[in-house]
């Protein structure tokens, strides 16, 4: 995205949301039926667990000029494929300490647990994850110009 | 009889009836399922959630309702009811009434357009009344079938024609049909499975709880509600008086059950102990101020099921308050809170007050039930539940029809799953000539090899009437997709899963050559099947597909920002139509099947789930590690209903040698097992491999025996000490030395919850009070007395219990602390105790000693579970798939269990859960090829290390190292396609299909494009 | 008095001599002594004779664990792919290691690299190896040409210079706050185990930087890299990367582009370190081999700090012990979690 937008005060982050399709996805959706409104700033790749999502994809959604990013799957115990999530869980505490460490804001990369009929928790987070990031204002530090 | 029918009818959607439609609709039978509500799902759907794991009950449950409507074999007739039943097993004739919906279900979108605008409110029966819903509604939001139904009771046009109407003139899809009338269907069927269900106890009827009078006085159902995230509060816990949290609650059990005097209820529910512990660590867990008080008042804990007692414990450690209280009185107080007055264990009044009070309500049968049933010639029990006997589990006393579930006995969802899968086994049993004659099986064109062309795309914009429409700039966005490269078609339509534009779909595909579909709309979890099979219908692979969600994720999420959300439409657009440019067409993977099983065991468990094969014509190959049949059950006198299991186990053993379909190996151990679900080659200690379609482990389990340490108790030692099948083995030969007795004494749970045992045995409390019942009935003037800590006659057998205290058998209650102390006095047995109730130690000296020792699983089950790839617990017992819908499947596809080592449990149980291991196992045997994964791994052995990340976090063994090469291979037939391998693997060598790096990257990259 | 590493080096000669003479191994891995001062080279003994070419000192800092498995591999008759694995017991190697080599030397047989029993290691108490660039430093950058290591002093010579240094000052950052200086897995030991030493501050360095705002922490790390030059030396010093297709190199997905820019380099090393995650042992190679002083290990000692405080591991302590990052507990931290920081904020 080029800096001119980046620099409009209604500034619209784009936030790439990895989310498991047996629960978050499902919340998502559910986000949907019940009519919460959230601001219009993910774009959410469906994936089948997030055991799927590495960090080469989180650092790839940075590098493509991703203001934030959000990795959901289901509550620990919930994993349709028994312990994706437990995986998930440990690749994600260490690889965000790590991105934070290396001075990646804190709030940039974002985790959560929504289970399919957790709607409105979906758009409580797609809304603090967008205000987190709004605060940050456009990420730089990654971004890969083409 | 001559060729049976090859459908079945099924009456009640909840969780058992729609298990059973699923196990026979997958193994070649048609199925009527009829549900008297507008959506399947019963009484699980209304849980928050579920114990012991705390699984969200929707999330668990939705998958299988899915499954459930868009099944090609199954009928679903909701609102509707049964009327009659005419006829005999093979060939029963039903009239069903299937009630107005006045929505067409084909027509209808369920965009809620129509609910919005309706302006009728009425209580939600969902919610109990807590919430409203329109006169035009959903049930739930995950509703089955997905559609609108109009209430004929509050619905303002109905009641007065040409008032109102506004849902007909909102809805988009002209999907209101205010003509709608009721239709009558004449169903020709095989056999009947019936899963009515229960209905919770109205406490109403009983004045001391307040209930009706008191806001804050709830049932426990109702509190599910509360608790649920879609429920009236949306999961923010309020109390109904003021909508503020309750900070205090109180739950009492016992509501309606175990009650002789008030609530005629003599039975126990079986259930309300555990659900009221989590709604307790639930409740503690949703409270946003995070210190709620939960005290529990009851008179005993019944926590006999698998992890339960685990659970209680936990619940304990976490400051959950257990009383052992009767309560007697609910009083209003200050604030809209509530004083309970109730009295302990030693009789002394004592009071507490509380913001809120849920009633442990028990679980009966509902009298339209009862009526239907009288209809149907189907006897019900003293308890109007179904009557069935310890041997026959799910038959009811009409021939040909079966029941499952909570109609049969109060019971837990994974027991009523067992239940439903072994109703659908006996329905098999009679129906398996017919299998496969009424079902039907969708054909498609041989599919066009897209591999040499270039992407040729085609994009349909879906309008979703104004759903999308309103918010979205539909034809901006279908203009854009035009723009995008590989986009070869773009269209706009109304609706594009209407069935017209569907087959539009399919002659788009042929005319343009399209190799590649993308269709932006709702979710790809309830439309993409449909999409797909488009595809195959125009001879295209169906894995060239994408959907872009711009209804659910876009336009009903951004309602007042149509720049921004067609933006982001845009987006979704350009993200799906780059990951299919990546898609390749994937095989529809299947495993060929032998059709045959091997069961190992031979006990009850392992007899039945031979048999329950056999019949159906399937070869069995049964395994036995002694060198006789019968396995545990050869000590056993008799089931607490008073039948004697040796005689019945003769039979059985009888009938199994003489089953022709049955290759018995007596001695006999497994020792290697190679391949997987349709294709096993196992090994047999005896040297003879069997190459078998389906696995079931019945290896059973032992009894404890306190030869030394704390639960000894003179076991050994002094010779009237006796395990409770040693007194069985005594009273099977009937032991003339029981006559003449004066005095007996059991101690109960020894070695069961115990630290170094921590679970319930389930079985012991029914066991010892019916061995009591016999001393006494042999010996009217002997003293027994029961030495317990919490008697856990579950269900139908508490009338056990009632009857054992009106014999004047003595119940005295120990606890950890205070265990009863055994010696001996020349000789003779001296136990002493101490007494809770009158606080003084009591000395006994009886003839007998009897110890309900735990059940306590093999030493050897873990090799065993090992060489299947399965699971163990913690407690060394096996492990199933998951402990509430999958409880009889392994994780590994193909391999089921049954009895004891799975959980301790008595006959009827096991033999319910073996023939619903059986049934399971038809799901696989009955057909020529099983389906498998087709988005599954792929290794490219060029990058492979072999250092084996890939191996350990897949939960399905489905990666392995290739003993020669060292790089890894993936079993196609195992794999579920998760992914946790691609995200572990450093090197890249490993890959999703369709599903690989560069696809989520192309999709990520593209989500981020300007234009 | 011999000093002591003379009279490590004297046993290691001995024990390699022993073990190729008897056949028991096929080649011994150690060092020798380069031409350069402070540059030692790894080196295998294939003959009892070349056992006398063996040299243990202060400046053995590459670790020998990434070399063993493809020198093990050389003796190995050639095969197809698929061709099932040779029969019969293969050619041993023995091999000297320290406490972190060992280490390395478990990972690598938990990731099946090499196995166990192919391998006779000669264990070897480590009292820490120096860091080149701090003597360097430390004669303010003067020609060397000679160093003479004494027990616990540095005597260094060249034009016009000669200086005592105190060894300890010299020794490399990491091996200053090894905690593990003892092999975890060895054969026969040359000396005694020291057992675990007790420091308070092994992660100093990590915490101060964790002390920074973020800003702060990537100017710290952007200057840090910035000299990267992209040669590899660090991941080719590494004895966890042994990828076939290193994710740098690879165009089908191309995870980093192959350029100095910034962004590429800053990548780079964000994935290789995060490859280590659980798996480094903290030998200090990577540093030792980068010729543009880049000090990368403190970002693998984030990691290693990390794994230990969330799931009380570290790396190669046990064979039997799982990697941290294929495996879980059901109650793992999850703090970091939205959701579950929410349920923390109400309460």
């Amino acid at each position: 995205m080029n800096d001119k937008a980046k620099n409009q005060k209604d500034w619209e982050p784009k936030i790439i949301a990895f989310l498991c399709n047996w629960c978050s996805y499902a919340g998502a959706d559910l986000a949907g039926v019940s009519r919460y409104q959230y601001p219009p700033s993910l774009r959410i790749v469906r994936v089948p667990c997030s055991g799927r999502v590495s960090a080469n994809m989180i650092l790839d959604a940075l590098r493509s000029g991703a203001d934030g990013v959000l990795v959901s799957g289901c509550h620990p115990g919930d994993c349709h494929y028994i312990s994706g999530n437990y995986y998930a869980r440990r690749r994600f505490a260490v690889l965000k300490n790590f991105l934070e460490f290396i001075g990646i804001e804190p709030g940039r990369v974002n985790f959560s647990w929504i289970s399919a009929s957790e709607g409105e928790q979906f758009a409580e987070v797609a809304k603090e994850v967008t205000s987190r990031v709004k605060k940050l204002g456009p990420a730089r530090h990654l971004v890969k110009e083409f | 009889m001559s060729t049976p029918k090859g459908s079945v009818l099924i009456v009640g959607g909840g969780i058992a009836g729609v298990q059973a439609a699923l196990d026979l609709a997958d193994s070649g039978f048609y199925v009527h399922l009829v549900e008297k509500s507008s959506a399947i799902g019963g009484s699980m759907s209304q849980l928050d959630k579920t114990f012991p794991t705390n699984d969200c009950s929707a999330c668990i449950l939705s998958p299988k309702l899915v499954e459930c409507g868009r099944h090609l074999n199954i009928n679903l007739l909701t609102l509707s009811e049964v009327l009659s039943i005419e006829g005999e097993p093979g060939s029963f004739r039903v009239k069903v009434r299937e009630n107005p919906r006045y929505v067409d279900v084909d027509k209808c979108i369920a965009c809620g357009s129509c609910a919005e605008k309706c302006p009728k409110k009425v209580p939600n029966e969902f919610d109990l009344g807590l919430g409203k819903r329109k006169a035009i509604y959903l049930r739930y939001p995950q509703a089955v079938p997905l559609k609108y139904a109009i209430d004929p009771e509050h619905c303002i046009y109905l009641k007065k024609p040409g008032r109102c109407g506004f849902c007909e003139k909102v809805c988009p899809a002209d999907a209101i049909n205010f003509k709608d009338t009721a239709r009558e269907h004449d169903l020709h069927v095989g056999s009947v499975i019936l899963a009515l269900g229960f209905r919770p106890f109205d406490p109403s009827r009983l004045d001391f709880t307040g209930y009706g009078q008191f806001k804050n006085v709830v049932t426990s159902m109702e509190f599910e509600r509360l608790l649920s995230p879609s429920g009236p509060c949306l999961g923010h816990m309020e109390r109904p008086s003021d909508h503020q949290e309750p900070r205090k609650i109180a739950w009492l059990q016992c509501i309606g059950s175990r009650d002789i005097n008030k609530a005629c209820h003599g039975y126990c529910s079986s259930v309300c102990c555990m659900y009221a512990i989590k709604q307790a660590v639930i409740a503690k867990e949703h409270s946003e101020s995070g210190d709620v008080d939960a005290t529990i008042f009851f008179m005993d804990m019944r926590t006999h099921g698998k992890g339960f007692e685990a659970y209680y414990n936990r619940a304990r450690d976490e400051g959950i308050d257990f009383k052992r209280a009767r309560v007697h009185t609910i009083l209003p107080a200050a604030n809209d809170n509530l004083k309970v007055r109730f009295a302990g264990e030693d009789g002394k009044i004592a009071e507490d007050e509380f913001d809120l009070v849920v009633l442990s309500v028990g679980l009966e049968t509902d009298p339209q039930v009862m009526r239907l049933a009288h209809e149907l010639g189907i006897e019900l029990d003293s308890d109007s539940f179904a009557a069935t006997s310890c041997f026959r589990p799910v038959e009811t006393s009409r021939k040909g029809i079966f029941v499952c579930g909570a109609l049969a006995e109060p019971k837990d969802i994974p027991q009523s799953v067992m239940e439903a899968s072994a109703a659908a086994l006996e329905a098999e049993r009679i129906l398996h000539p017919a299998r496969w004659t009424e079902t039907r099986k969708k054909e498609f064109p041989p599919e066009r090899d897209v591999h040499a062309e270039p992407p040729r795309i085609g994009v349909f914009v879906c309008s979703c009437g104004i759903n999308i429409a309103s918010v979205v700039d539909v034809q901006a966005v279908t203009d854009y997709a035009w723009t995008l490269p590989g986009v070869v078609f773009a269209q706009n339509n109304l609706f594009t899963c209407s069935q017209d534009t569907i087959n539009q779909m399919a002659e788009i595909i042929k005319r343009e050559r399209l190799n590649r579909v993308v269709v932006a709309s709702c979710t790809p979890r309830t439309h993409e099947p449909l999409f797909q099979e488009t595809l195959r219908e125009a001879g295209i692979n169906k894995f060239l597909f994408e959907m872009a969600n711009i209804r659910d994720q876009d336009s009903w999420v951004h309602q007042d920002e149509p720049d921004a959300a067609t933006l982001k439409a845009k987006d979704l657009v350009r993200m799906a139509v780059a990951k299919v440019r990546g898609d390749e067409p994937l095989p529809y993977n299947s495993v060929p099947v032998t059709k045959s099983a091997l069961v190992i065991g031979a006990g009850v468990a392992g007899l039945t789930a031979a048999l329950s094969l056999a019949d159906q014509g399937f070869p069995v190959t049964l395994v036995e590690r002694k060198d006789r049949l019968g396995g545990h059950a050869r000590k056993f006198f008799r089931t607490w209903q008073g039948q004697e299991v040796q005689s019945y186990l003769q039979e059985l053993a009888g009938m199994v040698e003489a089953n022709a379909n049955i290759d018995v190996h007596l001695g006999t151990t497994v020792e290697d097992v190679s391949g997987s679900v349709g294709q096993f080659r196992t090994m047999l200690s005896d040297g003879t491999e069997v190459k078998h379609g389906a696995a079931i482990v019945a290896v059973g389990a032992e009894s404890f025996k306190p030869r030394q340490g704390r639960w000894n108790y003179l076991y050994g030692k002094n010779p009237n000490v006796h395990t409770l099948l040693e007194l069985d083995q005594r009273f099977i030969k009937d032991d003339p030395g029981l006559k003449g007795l004066n005095q007996a004494v059991f101690i109960h749970c020894v070695g069961s919850r115990v630290p170094e045992r921590p679970y319930c045995s389930r079985v012991c409390c029914t066991h010892a009070i019916d061995q009591a019942i016999h001393l006494k009935e042999m010996n009217p003037d002997m003293d027994i007395f029961m030495l317990y800590r919490d008697i856990r006659t579950y269900g139908k057998r508490e009338h056990l219990y009632q009857k054992a205290r009106s014999l004047g058998i003595v119940f005295i209650r120990y606890d950890l602390d205070n265990l009863p102390r055994v010696s001996e006095t020349s000789g003779r047995l001296v136990v002493e105790v101490k007494d809770p109730i009158i606080d003084a130690e009591v000395t006994l000296h009886p003839d007998l000693l009897i110890l309900a020792s735990a059940v306590r699983p093999r030493d050897d089950v873990g090799e065993l579970s090992k060489l299947f790839k399965c699971a163990m617990t913690s407690d060394g017992f096996l492990l199933e798939a998951h402990m509430k819908l999958r409880p009889v499947d392994f994780a590994t596809d193909g391999v089921y269990l049954a009895g004891l080592c799975h959980y301790p449990k008595p006959v009827e149980e096991t033999i319910a859960q073996a023939k619903a291991a059986a049934s399971r196992a038809g799901l696989v045997l009955s057909r020529d090829a099983v389906p498998a994964e087709s988005i599954t791994a792929v290794v490219n052995a060029q990058k492979c290390t072999g250092c084996s990340v890939c191996t350990k976090v897949c939960a399905y063994h489905a990666v392995n190292m290739d003993a020669n090469s060292q790089k890894a291979v993936v079993d196609t037939g195992l794999c579920k396609g998760c992914g946790a391998c691609v995200a572990g693997c450093r090197s890249d060598a490993i890959t999703l299909k369709n599903l690989g790096n560069e696809q989520i990257m192309a999709a990520v990259e593209a989500a981020m494009e300007d234009f | 008095m011999p000093t002591k590493n003379e009279s490590i080096t004297q046993e290691l000669r001995q024990k390699a001599r022993h073990l190729l003479e008897s056949g028991q191994v096929a080649a011994f891995l150690g060092y020798t002594s380069g031409s350069v001062p402070m540059v030692m080279k790894p080196f295998v003994a294939r003959k009892p004779e070349d056992a006398e070419r063996l040299e243990w000192n202060s400046f053995c800092v590459l670790n020998l664990a990434n070399y063993l498995p493809p020198l093990l591999r050389s003796f190995e008759p050639p095969r197809r792919p698929n061709d099932p694995p040779p029969e019969g017991p293969l050619p041993k190697v023995g091999v000297a290691a320290t406490g972190c080599w060992s280490r390395n030397m478990v990972v690598q047989v938990q990731e099946n690299q090499m196995e166990r029993e192919r391998v006779v290691i000669i264990g070897i108490s480590s009292r820490g190896m120096v860091d080149r660039k701090k003597v360097l430093n430390a004669v303010n950058h003067a020609e060397i040409t000679s160093v003479k290591e004494e027990d616990n002093s540095l005597l260094v010579k060249g034009p016009g210079l000669e200086e005592e240094i105190n060894r300890w000052d010299v020794i490399r950052d990491n091996c200053q706050t090894c905690v593990h200086p003892d092999p975890v897995i060895f054969d026969e030991m040359i000396g005694q185990l020291q057992g675990d030493r007790d420091i308070q501050d092994r992660f100093r360095q990590v915490e101060e930087i964790e002390n920074l705002s973020a800003q702060d922490r990537w100017q710290w790390f952007t200057s840090e890299i910035d000299s990267c030059i992209r040669c590899y030396a660090c991941r080719n010093a590494c004895p966890l990367c042994y990828c076939p297709t290193c994710f740098v190199d690879d165009s089908r997905p191309q995870w980093v582009g192959k350029s100095r820019e910034p962004v590429d380099t800053a990548i780079f090393h964000i994935l290789r370190a995060y490859h280590c995650a659980g798996r480094c042992t903290d030998c200090g190679s990577c540093e030792s081999a980068c010729p543009m002083g880049i000090r990368m290990r403190i970002l693998t000692k984030k990691l290693q700090k990390d794994v230990l405080d969330l799931y009380g591991t570290e790396a190669g302590m046990s064979i039997q012990q799982p990697l941290p990052l294929s495996t879980y507990k059901m109650d793992d931290p999850q703090d970091f979690v939205l959701t579950e920081s929410f349920k923390g904020e109400k309460k």
